[in-house]
């Protein structure tokens, strides 16, 4: 999906040779054991083009995962070829070395080798030719090759943020890269905008505007770059949602028949159908990754707590027991977790909670904060808070550790929501 | 006979205008949504259009007079005062053909959805009450701006106090 959003912006000229490493099966990182304890390695500065090694370097140290050692500390010369002797005594498990060269005015190549420390050998060997332009895309992708050699898993690095900025009387459509970079407006604009969601595929985004005082919901078309209308009529408050795993339908909460129902929606074809209608305030309904069930929030007690129906509206049972204001909720992309927000003495902090329940746990701990969302990998959380006084959009680890800011101060937005892979 | 097709005509005309209605109600997003401005000749629940006059008067006794409908935190329900300012409206609107908007608003305190929801409800409960007063449905709508839109932007209960709040508009005036 990326690959394509991208031929759509900006062109890209990309070919990527993989010299597949001989046995591909080590990992050397063991990311799905809890309590994993940081890998120590190095990337060392990529020759004619230290900012790609610092990319790399900065993907890594965002995972919270690796240890880099310090360009000074390194005795091999990045020129060098690769010896063991030479970081067997720096504790190193593996080296990365890179040559960034530049065969035309516009196109660059990049040259990439991964090396075992242990066992003295060669694991990646990686050649890059693309534009100048998108030196910073090429930079992700090297990063997400390294962090599958070292994991075994898929990297997060090329996935993007969308959320919505904030300018007085009007709110506009962004995206930008997971790290905060390459930061736009997509073109829609509202008087409120809120909860852009992405398409499993990563195609659209399902959002709700309010325009000329009425409630609407969008899609907007990521190939296109147009924003297209549903079948959900200008009518009462309606608020998605999320959408299906088969990219056309979608959950959304609407008032139209003078209550907040859920109801699902459709890009065209049929009419909406009412799922969950009850006198109390039934929103923010998300169904799971798989399809079958729809977690929402709802009053029908007297104060908002997360439940959880199937995919028909029945069966409905209450997740959340603790706080007495639980909102905002939504599904890490694997299904096995859910993350909310709930509010201690008049903030809001977000918890993580199993589907059966059982697991509460707390990830944030200051400021105000609401609208979570899973990274594709289920390993972190945006967010918008007013963690430092200024309204933005941060990223902590699901465990509530390496929390940072990720849109500039004073830059006020919110609603973000993270890309599939 | 005659009456019997007079019978028919006025059904076939009720049934034309229903379908026109509902077309209306599913027009898609990108027509013009303004139809409150555009059409005050039009107004269901009232015989003449009201004049620039009457729409100015209006106004100033919504701004003046009557002011907003206030809420206790997380509710919706209508209290004493609630229901004197609603009933003042009422009186107002019986007065005058104008129509009514009611905003509905929220404390920055909850998150955005629920409090959209919630604002929908302190407008939907507005709504309600005047017209169990006696004021055409047609002539009221509702919108919600959850926290969005704030009067008061400090954290403090006085300020929460002033944001938790229906807000009347005449949307004949452009408001």
């Amino acid at each position: 999906m990326i690959k394509r959003f991208l031929s759509t912006i900006t062109f890209i000229f990309l070919i990527a040779f993989f010299i597949t490493p001989s046995s591909a099966e080590k990992i050397y990182l063991n990311i799905t054991s809890p309590g994993v304890k940081k890998l120590p390695i190095a990337i060392q500065p990529f020759i004619g083009a230290k900012d790609v090694s610092d990319i790399v370097k900065a993907d890594m140290m965002f995972t919270g995962l690796f240890d880099c050692l310090e360009d000074a500390a390194q005795i091999e010369r990045p020129d060098q070829p690769f010896t063991v002797m030479s970081w067997k005594g720096l504790g190193v498990e593996m080296v990365v070395k890179g040559v960034v060269t530049s065969s035309s005015a516009n196109s660059i190549d990049i040259s990439i080798r991964a090396f075992d420390v242990t066992d003295g050998r060669e694991v990646l060997r990686k050649e890059y030719t693309a534009k100048r332009d998108i030196l910073r895309q090429l930079s992700h992708m090297i990063a997400n090759d390294i962090y599958r050699i070292l994991t075994g898993q898929q990297g997060i690095f090329r996935s993007k943020i969308a959320f919505v900025s904030e300018k007085p009387g009007s709110r506009l459509l962004y995206v930008m890269d997971f790290d905060g970079d390459r930061m736009r407006s997509l073109g829609p604009r509202a008087g409120i905008m809120l909860a852009p969601r992405w398409s499993p595929d990563g195609t659209k985004l399902l959002y709700s505007s309010e325009k000329s005082r009425k409630w609407g919901i969008y899609v907007y078309d990521i190939n296109t770059g147009t924003e297209l209308n549903t079948n959900v009529p200008l009518s009462g408050l309606s608020i998605v949602g999320n959408f299906f795993p088969d990219n056309r339908r979608f959950v959304y909460s609407s008032s139209r028949d003078g209550n907040a129902n859920i109801a699902i929606g459709n890009i065209g074809g049929t009419a909406p159908r009412r799922l969950i209608a009850t006198p109390w305030i039934d929103v923010s309904p998300a169904v799971s990754p798989d399809g079958n069930s729809i977690l929402f929030v709802s009053n029908r007690t007297g104060a908002p707590q997360l439940y959880i129906s199937d995919i028909q509206g029945y069966n409905t049972r209450r997740l959340t027991f603790e706080g007495n204001y639980n909102t905002s909720p939504a599904w890490s992309p694997a299904g096995d977790m859910i993350v909310f927000a709930s509010q201690i003495g008049g903030r809001n902090q977000l918890f993580t909670i199993k589907p059966d329940g059982t697991g509460l746990n707390q990830v944030t701990r200051d400021g105000n904060n609401e609208d979570p969302s899973f990274s594709p990998d289920g390993r972190y959380i945006v967010f918008s808070s007013t963690h430092d006084g200024s309204k933005g959009i941060f990223v902590i680890r699901a465990n509530g550790e390496g929390l940072r800011r990720i849109t500039p101060r004073g830059f006020r937005s919110a609603s973000p929501a993270w890309s599939p892979f | 006979m005659r009456k019997f097709v007079t019978v028919i005509l006025a059904v076939f005309m009720i049934a034309a205008l229903i379908g026109c209605a509902q077309k209306q109600a599913a027009a898609p997003p990108e027509q013009p949504v303004s139809q409150a401005t555009d059409s005050t000749s039009q107004q269901p629940g009232m015989s003449t259009p009201a004049t620039p006059a009457e729409i100015a008067a209006a106004v100033k006794e919504i701004e003046t007079k009557i002011g907003d409908v206030y809420f206790a935190y997380d509710k919706y329900d209508l209290d004493d005062k609630a229901k004197t300012t609603l009933k003042s409206l009422a009186t107002m609107l019986g007065k005058r053909n104008v129509s009514v908007a009611i905003e509905g608003n929220c404390d920055e305190r909850g998150t955005k959805e629920y409090n959209l929801a919630l604002g929908d409800k302190r407008a939907g409960a507005a709504k309600q009450y005047l017209v169990s007063l006696g004021i055409a449905s047609a002539r009221v709508s509702t919108i919600s701006y959850g926290k969005e839109k704030p009067m008061c932007t400090e954290s403090t209960e006085a300020c929460w106090a002033k944001n938790r709040r229906d807000h009347f508009v005449v949307p004949e005036a452009g408001q």
